[in-house]
């Protein structure tokens, strides 16, 4: 059994077109998924799910072949899990949280709670209640990390972080993944998606509607090249030679062709021949890649130029 | 089953209420018990209403801290990453508040005692005067008894609407009410019972019925048939409150 988290065709309806409609990966061990989509798209809910806080309305959610819903203590030894929300339990202050959430978890591994407060750089002396919100999310940073859980649900883990903290955050994980953990990762926030998962699922209006691999955003999901020519037969032979086009603008004589990595060689050949008076290239990032899917609904059938 | 950490939390959290709870019911029964005045109505007052009315207000909040509000505010997620069942979550929760009354009831008691011991009050004083001698320590003991089962059973109806509702404006609002209802209707029942016509209908409208300190006082045995009925409620309450939070969706 190599995959650890496994959702199979998940749907859990919550009227007005809320919730989570058949959605299906899986994450495999020691791999990094990351769960890519604007609010409200379904990414808590899904985490809700795999926490087994909800029961699906029809598929299946399991991790480590165990129905979340139904097997939840179990599956929570192995579980580490920050939610979205930095709701903490009132009247303690940090130690006697971190200490509370020990003694639940069953576990008690002083050096490695120490470590974390270190590099998050916790005063744990605070009442809960007056903490700020970046301190209340990197007090549940640290209790989420300090049994050294096989399994990371991230929800969004970086909203109310300073930049700083992102940054030791994100490192922090990099960390994390050496070490073989398997993670689920929630947000809106491209960077940290793109520098830490290994593969990246893009949800909206609660249906899953592109897995991509994270190499291939690194190194630009496809590119678009623009070439400007010097008279129009040639702008007109370009247009024709089969290439994809994403654009054409007949006034400046200027075309933009869709190329993936492996179209580059019919490319550099269709515009070999002709009068080019210049040229530019521009890589799709993840960025755009999503808001290619997110604004695709908003205004009808306008794909945006990208 | 039980999970000391969270009932850890549970008893700090709630130490605030808890503690001015109790200690205004002790130094009411203090008063009552000792001072000349106030004497001739320690049962009408004191017991006819301070004891329902007290850990009444105590169980309306802390039933609700203990689940609904937990949820509705998302905190209860932090308990539910671990690896704690929900099944033991709501048996500590219940614990918690089942033995903050007990342990209410028994400060409370153990002060009536002292003060019992050190000087008793009469039946006469009272204004028993078909009754002779002096309230006794068993009797202070068996009207605590009575008043703390109808006391669970007003918390176990709190904690079931805590757990059936994940919004605290619900649970408290139902509990609001159904505990606002059984006191006001026990008070109104209380003045029927004073001679006050028609008023004394009002004992069919309340759970607090089953609290009976007249049956003490006259060392019947109603008092502990009636005591069935309580503990029925807050086992079929208790219950409820745990089934239903085990099995429902929680918007966490």
């Amino acid at each position: 059994m190599n995959d650890i988290i496994k959702v199979s065709n998940l749907t859990h309806d919550y009227g007005h077109g809320r919730g989570v409609f058949d959605v299906s990966f899986t994450v495999k061990k020691g791999e990094t998924l990351g769960f890519l989509g604007p609010n409200g798209a379904g990414k808590s809910t899904t985490m809700r799910h795999l926490m087994g806080f909800s029961s699906p309305q029809s598929g299946n959610v399991s991790i480590n072949g165990l129905d979340c819903r139904k097997s939840t203590g179990r599956i929570m030894e192995k579980v580490g899990y920050l939610p979205g929300e930095v709701a903490l339990p009132d009247g303690l202050n940090g130690r006697e949280f971190i200490k509370m959430m020990q003694g639940m978890h069953k576990t008690k591994n002083d050096e490695r709670t120490a470590y974390l407060l270190k590099k998050f750089r916790l005063d744990t002396d605070v009442p809960v209640r007056k903490m700020s919100i970046g301190e209340k999310r990197k007090l549940a940073v640290v209790t989420a990390f300090m049994s050294d859980p096989d399994i990371l649900l991230l929800d969004e883990p970086t909203s109310g972080l300073d930049p700083l903290m992102q940054e030791v955050f994100i490192d922090f994980i990099k960390e994390e993944k050496q070490r073989g953990k398997t993670i689920l990762l929630s947000s809106h926030i491209f960077s940290e998606v793109e520098a830490l998962c290994d593969r990246i699922a893009i949800i909206k209006d609660g249906r899953l509607v592109s897995t991509v691999d994270a190499q291939e955003v690194r190194h630009g999901l496809h590119n678009i090249m623009t070439v400007e020519f010097k008279d129009k037969d040639d702008l007109l032979q370009f247009c024709n030679s089969g290439l994809e086009l994403s654009g054409r603008d007949d006034k400046h004589l200027r075309c933009s062709v869709k190329v993936y990595d492996e179209d580059i060689n019919a490319f550099i050949s269709a515009v070999k021949c002709l009068k080019i008076k210049g040229f530019s290239e521009h890589s799709v990032t993840l960025e755009e890649y999503f808001m290619h899917f997110y604004k695709k609904d908003r205004a009808t059938g306008g794909v945006c130029y990208a | 089953m039980l999970s000391l950490p969270l009932l850890k939390q549970s008893i700090k959290s709630n130490a605030v209420m808890w503690g001015s709870m109790t200690g205004v019911m002790t130094l009411l029964c203090i008063q009552f018990s000792s001072l000349d005045m106030t004497r001739s109505l320690l049962f009408t007052i004191f017991y006819g209403m301070m004891t329902t009315i007290l850990p009444g207000i105590y169980v309306l909040v802390t039933a609700n801290k203990l689940l609904a509000s937990q949820v509705d505010r998302g905190s209860m997620a932090y308990v539910l990453s671990t690896p704690i069942k929900r099944s033991t979550v709501t048996f500590t929760q219940a614990f918690y508040l089942v033995n903050s009354l007990v342990l209410m009831f028994a400060i409370q008691t153990g002060a009536h005692l002292i003060v019992n011991n050190i000087s008793p009050i009469s039946f006469a004083t009272l204004g028993l005067n078909m009754l002779k001698g002096d309230l006794t320590s068993k009797m202070i003991i068996q009207v605590n008894l009575s008043a703390l089962m109808v006391c669970i059973a007003l918390a176990a109806v709190c904690f079931m609407f805590s757990g059936v509702f994940s919004s605290s404006k619900y649970a408290v609002g139902l509990s609001g009410a159904f505990t606002g209802v059984s006191i006001l209707a026990n008070m109104l029942a209380m003045f029927g019972s004073l001679g006050v016509e028609g008023l004394d209908k009002f004992k069919y409208l309340t759970i607090c019925t089953f609290y009976d300190y007249q049956s003490v006082l006259f060392s019947d045995s109603d008092w502990m048939v009636k005591m069935i009925f309580p503990i029925a409620i807050a086992v079929i309450a208790f219950g409820i409150g745990e089934i239903v939070f085990s099995k429902k969706d929680l918007p966490l």
